[in-house]
């Protein structure tokens, strides 16, 4: 006689444990020993018996279950797509609340048509076969989840192409859990709803007090685990240190000037009558050629030339942004079009964005100034687009006289990272009268008079900002900079103002408005007339781009004084332009930048002596972080660029 | 384990109200009906019935009429389940099966009697909406996704490997259905709130599983003398037991007792009883 376990199947004590834990799960598949979401999802419909109530209150809860697993999973996603938006943990938390409002309010209307849809239908099988009707409502649901979900961890983790097979699946488990909750939460509601409806068995819910804890616990568990998914799938918002980079200097201090608005046609024609001399040695000898990017856009641009990669490495794609409210961060918003230019103006209506203007906060791309600094150069930067908010630390800090820095300093009052360091801000600010009077002197003794007041206040409205720069940079250079960047707007904007308008103007008054932009380059020539001229162990490099008028379709690159060659005459690349710099100053050239340097500017001696070396990186460049302090100028700021004709 | 002593008390208010419906008499179909009716049992489905009435808010005698019907559903289903069609039991409840003292015609006759009498009490005790209701519940019990679906899924499975769902399929229809019948009959004819109705559903549904696994487990280790039928009559089934051993069924019952309990929190320590029954579900030895 057999004992009755020795007949049985899965008699062994290891195996009934297995089987037991097995059997486990199955029985809460099929709805007993846990009924947490159900009660969580059914509970505020407790008090009512229509069909209507009972879809509303439990899509509510399905929307809050949705809410407090998407939002934060879809910020991990957003923050790769845009690393601009958020700049500390609590950007990320305001963006995953914007996204746990949206997705909240949009299950909450997919689950409530989804129960009403099972419920309504004219179809025989809904009174019949309730359950199947429920599960196919909810399986619609989860399946939507888990297709958007799969599709947004597509795009979101196209920049991460270090990203491992594992850390993918399990991210896309976390999705297929966050869906099948959903669509159960769907289930049990379109179910409750039929119950409702057609009279059937009692509601699969249970009660409500027991279910706040389970399910408060879940959705603290998944918070977090959507948080930690958001700090460690993001990229490193502090910025990995920056490896040792071995200067072999060939004793060379680098002055970057850049030249926006530049025709080299124009240029070429007052060379030939000896109206610009200056310029007419530095760019007449055979500089380089550089193509013009096809978007026209400063901020874009001109960060191209500061960092060596292309607007989709580094992150800035255009000057107009849009900054969310609640947010530090901002989200480029250039070029749109249709529908995306409608959301805007919506958004934007409501109060929800604002427009702002491009900045450091979008720039994931280390510039030359800062890889120079992290190789222990002296470095200052003035007046570069992208270059707010000022950041300058570390052991050997540059010296950073952001694109708003003009305005603080008219303005006074606390810093909001117009300037870094600090005590370059108080240093200004105290000479600032006189730079102001510096800038108008050379204003009166350069620019020729227009006989137009029209032409001749946009003259000087340019030509008193490029006149304040390069006051601003002189006060720099003391003791020497190892590398000073300057961005001169002037030619970009008197250019704009006069010929960029569109309007239909005389040919008299054409004449007297290209007049007018010829005598701003010889005001340039003048105003440089020092600046370009090399001292002793330095080498001058310009660049010069077409700025905002399409009709000028390239740029140009010279280099003077010691180290360079004369008389090139090349093609080049704008993204050439920051490994040529850092070559002279004697900085290995990162393999992941898009460029290589320009050897034809150097001499042969220089070539010949100093080789060029590379490095594997310069490091990811830390975002700007923490709270902004002191007065924000974001308002004033746009104004100025509106009234500049930068923004619309 | 011996059933809560404020049983005896709700058993002798189900037995009288049986007694009333279900009249000896002489006739073979009505003695063939008091026969299994009347039959020395727990009462467990019609004391959930009037249990879960109280608990919200109504009075045993209003929910009386509703916790026979169950109960003469349930007899109703102990005949038409012991025929030699069926599973061709010999003993219930301690004595001769129906058939085998009537008849196989005789006891058919009186299950779809009792089946009868269960929808008429309903349908004489209650407010039409209420009676329609009821007359509902009972109806998807005893059907195709109770009763007579799990009793034909039962049969199918007679000397078949079964998987765990089908499994769960015939005792969803053959016990739970019921079981939820009573829970919820009981609610609604109290007047319960839909929150309340859903609680005490979760609560019966997972009770009413954990009964059968004990069921299975008693027909593995029983005594006869207590539970009243011979134990290995379903050696040729698939039941809990074979899928987790008899160590693993008693662990999976008591938790699903336990998860029933936790159903009843809503209602703090009025629902004191309703756990009482879960423990002697989970113990009982008969």
């Amino acid at each position: 006689m057999t004992t009755p376990e020795s007949s049985l199947p899965h008699s062994s004590p290891r195996k009934d444990a297995a089987s037991v834990d097995e059997l486990r799960q199955r029985l809460r598949s099929l709805g007993y020993l846990d009924a947490g979401v159900d009660r969580f999802v059914l509970g505020p419909a407790r008090e009512t018996r229509r069909p209507l109530t009972i879809a509303a209150l439990a899509s509510v809860r399905t929307g809050l279950l949705a809410a407090a697993l998407l939002g934060p999973a879809a910020a991990v996603g957003l923050r790769t797509r845009l690393p601009g938006l958020m700049t500390g943990p609590r950007d990320a938390a305001v963006v995953a609340l914007y996204l746990a409002l949206f997705f909240g309010v949009a299950a909450t209307a997919f689950a409530f048509v989804a129960s009403l849809l099972a419920t309504h239908l004219p179809l025989p099988v809904i009174a019949r076969r309730p359950r199947l009707v429920s599960r196919l409502a909810g399986g619609a649901v989860g399946g939507a989840c888990l297709v958007y979900l799969t599709l947004w961890w597509r795009i979101a983790s196209v920049d991460a192409a270090a990203l491992s097979p594992l850390w993918t699946a399990f991210v896309l488990a976390i999705a297929v859990a966050i869906s099948l909750l959903l669509g159960h939460a769907t289930t049990i509601t379109a179910f409750a709803v039929l119950a409702a409806s057609h009279g059937g068995p009692g509601q699969p819910a249970v009660p409500r007090q027991s279910a706040w804890r389970l399910t408060a616990a879940a959705a603290v568990l998944a918070f977090a685990g959507a948080a930690a998914l958001l700090l460690v799938a993001a990229p490193a918002p502090a910025g990995t240190p920056a490896p040792n980079l071995a200067v072999v200097s060939p004793g060379l201090h680098v002055k970057l000037i850049a030249i926006d608005g530049f025709d080299p046609a124009v240029m070429e024609t007052l060379a030939q009558s000896g109206r610009v001399p200056g310029l007419a040695r530095l760019f007449s000898g055979g500089a380089i050629r550089l193509a013009a990017d096809a978007v026209r856009d400063p901020a874009r641009e001109w960060t191209t030339v500061a960092t060596g990669q292309p607007p989709d490495v580094h992150g800035v794609h255009g000057l107009e942004t849009r900054r969310v409210a609640g947010l530090q961060g901002s989200v480029t918003s250039v070029h749109e079009q249709g529908l995306a230019s409608a959301l805007r103006g919506a958004t934007d209506l409501l109060r929800l964005t604002r427009p702002s203007t491009a900045s450091g906060t979008e720039l994931r791309s280390k510039t030359i100034w800062e890889v120079a600094a992290d190789a222990g150069l002296r470095t200052a930067v003035v007046n570069w687009w992208a270059t707010w908010p000022a950041t300058s630390t570390g052991a050997n800090p540059p010296v950073v006289i952001s694109d708003r820095a003009t305005l603080r300093l008219e303005r006074g009052g606390a810093l909001d990272g117009e300037i870094a360091p600090e005590a370059v801000y108080d240093r200004l600010r105290a000479d600032w009268p006189v730079i102001k009077t510096e800038a108008a002197a050379r204003m009166a003794a350069l620019l020729p008079v227009a006989a137009d007041p029209e032409t001749s206040a946009a003259l000087r409205r340019a030509a008193e900002i490029d006149a304040l720069q390069l006051a601003m940079a002189s006060r720099l250079d003391s003791p020497p900079l190892d590398l000073l960047a300057l961005y001169l707007p002037g030619l970009d904007i008197a250019q704009h103002a006069l010929l960029g308008s569109g309007n239909a103007v005389s040919p008299s008054a054409l004449a007297a408005r290209l007049e007018g932009l010829r005598n701003y380059y010889v005001y340039l020539d003048g105003l440089l007339r020092e600046a370009i001229v090399p001292a002793p162990g330095e080498m001058v490099i310009a660049i010069a781009q077409p700025g905002r008028i399409a009709t000028i379709t390239q740029g140009l690159m010279a280099a003077s004084g010691e180290g360079a060659a004369g008389g090139v005459g090349a093609d080049g690349r704008t993204i050439d332009i920051a490994p040529t710099v850092l070559h002279a100053l004697g900085i290995p050239v990162s393999r992941e930048l898009a460029g290589t340097p320009i050897l034809g500017i150097f001499s042969s001696a220089f070539v010949a002596r100093f080789p060029v070396r590379d490095v594997e990186t310069y490091g990811r460049r830390a975002a700007p972080a923490g709270l902004r302090e002191g007065q924000p100028l974001d308002r004033e700021m746009i104004e100025r660029l509106r009234s500049l004709g930068y923004v619309r | 384990m011996a059933a809560p002593a404020f049983f005896s008390e709700y058993q002798s208010s189900v037995e009288a109200e049986l007694r009333r419906l279900v009249p000896e008499g002489r006739d073979p179909v009505p003695r063939s009906m008091a026969y299994t009716a009347l039959a020395p049992s727990k009462r467990v489905r019609p004391v959930l019935t009037l249990l879960c009435a109280e608990l919200c808010g109504g009075r045993a005698p209003a929910a009386l009429p509703a916790a026979a019907a169950i109960e003469l559903v349930h007899a109703a289903s102990l005949i038409l389940d012991d025929l030699p069609s069926m599973d061709d039991a010999p003993m219930r409840r301690g004595r001769p099966t129906n058939h085998k003292v009537f008849g196989e015609a005789i006891a058919i006759l009186a299950a779809f009697a009792l089946l009868n009498q269960a929808y008429g009490t309903v349908a004489r005790a209650y407010e039409p909406d209420m009676a329609a209701r009821l007359a509902s519940l009972l109806s998807d019990s005893v059907g195709i996704e109770g009763l007579v679906g799990g009793q034909a899924a039962d049969l199918l499975a007679t000397d078949q490997q079964i998987d765990f769902d089908m499994l769960e399929r015939i005792h969803r229809g053959k016990t739970g259905a019921l079981f939820v019948a009573a829970a919820t009959s009981g609610a609604l004819a109290a007047g319960g709130p839909a929150d309340a109705v859903a609680s005490l559903a979760a609560y019966a549904k997972n009770l009413g599983l954990a009964f059968q696994i004990v069921d299975d487990l008693l027909d593995v280790e029983g005594d006869p003398a207590q539970t009243g039928k011979a134990i290995r009559e379903d050696v040729r089934k698939t039941t809990f037991v074979s899928f987790s051993g008899v160590a693993g069924a008693r662990q999976l019952a008591r938790e699903l007792c336990e998860t029933a309990d936790r159903a009843l929190h809503p209602f703090g320590g009025r629902a004191d009883r309703l756990r009482e029954l879960s423990r002697f579900v989970a113990g009982r030895s008969m």
